[in-house]
């Protein structure tokens, strides 16, 4: 758009902006009248928890800024947030450490993010269900029978391939992990694939991958928005599902199934210690004057330049803090095979080793170099001797001449 | 009685492109190494340095023009109205030749194939070798630079870049291969220049200064 035509740039976002809003309205009406009430009084359960109407309104802007959207729609994401236990959510663990979970549902100072996610309506959920055995294994069927086709998917952990599955078999039947997947993703409105094992198969997928361990996106087939991160931001999975809530769909994704929102930009583009980075201020040790004074952390092997995530604008444990900022490098979680392509984590990329050997590129691109340099000159000097006679013959015709 | 003549191998526009593809190679290596393995600058206060900034300008900048000269490059090997020389990178394919060409650098034989390719067939095969090393270090910087500049043009190239990045697992693994094929091309350099020094030594046809004057020495008889 040309800069003299500015108000008819604004006419069309603002026409853009009207349209998505009408949508969004519709699509709360909708949900409103189809869905089952809310499970609990969102306000009360802030209140109860002490945190205030302010606290509340402050996040619905963060929120909204968050997920991309002018302000004119702070109201609708607090509607949505409202009518956040509506959705059914059946939560699947496959070969993974929990670890999401707990970063989720566990924090020392529950924000709104943190009291949403409790409010959900978990159907479904291993870790946090009371019933076990058979009483669980009906949990799950009544889940999908109720709510055919309404429900989210929410997978945390890869699969398994090898042996037919049978790495990773749950429940009282002893199903393996990829039926249990196929099954409950068949039935389900969408799949959000929570973590890296889920999104790109992290660490039980890493080198040499025993298990033939892959991503939900792999094994099964379907298209999954994918909240990688080990763990992943919790602001990242709320938005996700308030954005699913307030239109209906999932987020514009790139192409490795990320939202871009959250996982538009890279670490290093909004790092805080980027001006040392530029400036030639670089941590060469731990513990050094440049660490201490909060230098580039590019030498002690951050990943960030090669990390989409948006771990540095919206922080962990209510934006306390987050790695870079504590002083650790970034390892590159969000990013597909992290564990082999990011190696070694705390040494710049190029220091990785060959067939775990000690030789990295450098050492044998000089060495490389140097064997050139002795066969260069051992050529030269043959060269010299073998073509000598052509030489002198030169040199006489030269003489003969003068 | 033999004379000495004075024949036009390299057109103008291949020899302006040689020379602007070396010293922006020499100053991509020189400031690539830098990016790969910075020194730290202790002195003096954050706001008043921008070593790395500017040593990164200068790589893209020059990363850029090697993009343009490969395009311009490969332009002359199809359209070039002198001699389109693509024909010319096949001449590898001579296995005959190639065998001799062997044995006349291993100093088995003292005198080089004839052929009428303006490369020989070892040649050919190292500098098909070259064009794909600089069509690969084109793309993967093009890839590292598209993911920190969202504008014109690199965004373009980025776009249409991302899925190559996908495919090849991810930012980390197109960072490294960049650093592997710089070191492709110091060895390339090395060996490149010896080998046009030993040819003006032995052939004394004046290999070197083609380059320049671009016209080589033939012997003909009257």
């Amino acid at each position: 758009m040309a800069k003299g035509n500015n108000s008819d740039y604004k006419k069309m976002i603002d026409k853009h902006y009207k349209d998505l809003m009408k949508h969004c309205q519709s699509h709360m009406e909708q949900v409103e009248k189809t869905l089952p009430e809310p499970r609990e009084n969102l306000h009360e359960l802030l209140k109860e928890r002490g945190i205030t109407r302010r606290d509340f309104v402050k996040w619905t802007s963060a929120m909204t800024a968050a997920l991309m959207l002018p302000p004119i729609f702070k109201p609708m994401v607090a509607k949505a947030a409202e009518n956040f236990s509506r959705i059914p959510v059946v939560w699947l663990h496959f070969a993974e450490c929990t670890g999401c979970t707990e970063a989720l549902l566990r924090s020392s100072y529950p924000n709104v993010d943190d009291i949403l996610l409790e409010t959900i309506s978990l159907e479904y959920h291993e870790t946090l269900m009371a019933a076990s055995g058979y009483q669980a294994k009906e949990c799950l069927d009544k889940a999908l029978r109720d709510f055919s086709g309404k429900f989210i998917c929410v997978i945390e952990g890869a699969i398994p391939m090898g042996l037919d599955g049978k790495y990773l078999t749950i429940g009282p039947k002893g199903k393996t992990g990829l039926e249990i997947a196929k099954e409950v993703t068949s039935k389900a409105a969408a799949t959000i694939c929570i973590g890296s094992c889920s999104a790109f198969g992290g660490i039980q997928a890493a080198n040499p991958n025993p298990t033939d361990a892959v991503s939900i996106k792999k094994a099964i087939g379907i298209p999954t928005v994918n909240i990688a991160g080990c763990p992943p931001n919790v602001v990242n999975f709320t938005g996700t599902l308030l954005h699913y809530i307030m239109f209906g769909g999932l987020p514009a994704q790139d192409g490795l199934g990320r939202p871009i929102w959250a996982y538009g930009k890279r670490i290093h583009d909004y790092c805080e210690r980027r001006p040392h980075y530029d400036a030639s201020e670089y941590v060469n040790e731990w513990g050094d004057a440049g660490a201490l004074k909060g230098w580039c952390l590019y030498k002690v092997g951050c990943k960030g330049p090669y990390t989409y995530a948006n771990c540095g604008r919206v922080r962990f444990n209510e934006g306390i803090s987050w790695p870079i900022m504590a002083g650790h490098g970034c390892i590159g979680c969000t990013e597909p095979a992290f564990w082999d392509t990011m190696a070694p984590l705390e040494k710049p990329l190029p220091d990785k080793s060959f067939n775990n050997r000690e030789a990295t590129v450098d050492n044998i691109g000089i060495a490389l170099t140097g064997i050139t340099a002795l066969g260069i000159a051992a050529h030269a000097t043959a060269t010299a001797l073998r073509h000598k006679d052509e030489d002198q013959a030169t040199k006489q015709e030269v003489k003969h001449h003068e | 009685m033999e004379k000495i003549i004075s024949v036009k191998e390299w057109t103008l526009a291949i020899r302006l492109n040689h020379w602007a593809m070396a010293l922006s190679i020499f100053i991509l290596i020189v400031t690539g190494f830098y990016i790969a393995t910075p020194f730290t600058i202790t002195q003096g206060e954050t706001v008043d340095k921008f070593f790395m900034g500017n040593v990164r300008f200068v790589h893209l900048l020059f990363g850029v023009f090697l993009v343009f000269l490969f395009i311009w490059r490969i332009y002359l090997a199809f359209f070039s109205r002198f001699h389109a020389d693509w024909k010319d990178f096949l001449a590898f394919t001579n296995i005959k030749n190639f065998i001799h060409q062997i044995k006349f650098y291993l100093l088995i034989t003292k005198e080089g194939p004839e052929y009428k390719t303006l490369y020989g067939p070892l040649q050919s095969l190292a500098y098909l070798g070259l064009l794909f090393m600089v069509f690969v270090i084109c793309i993967t910087g093009l890839i590292l630079m598209g993911a920190g500049y969202h504008a014109g043009l690199t965004s373009v190239a980025y776009t249409i870049l991302r899925p190559v990045e996908n495919l090849l697992g991810g930012l980390a693994t197109v960072r490294y291969i960049h650093h592997v094929f710089t070191w492709f091309f110091v060895l390339f350099i090395v060996v490149h220049i010896y080998m046009a020094f030993w040819y003006d030594f032995v052939l004394k046809k004046g290999t070197v200064s083609s380059m320049i004057s671009g016209n080589v020495f033939k012997k003909v008889k009257e």
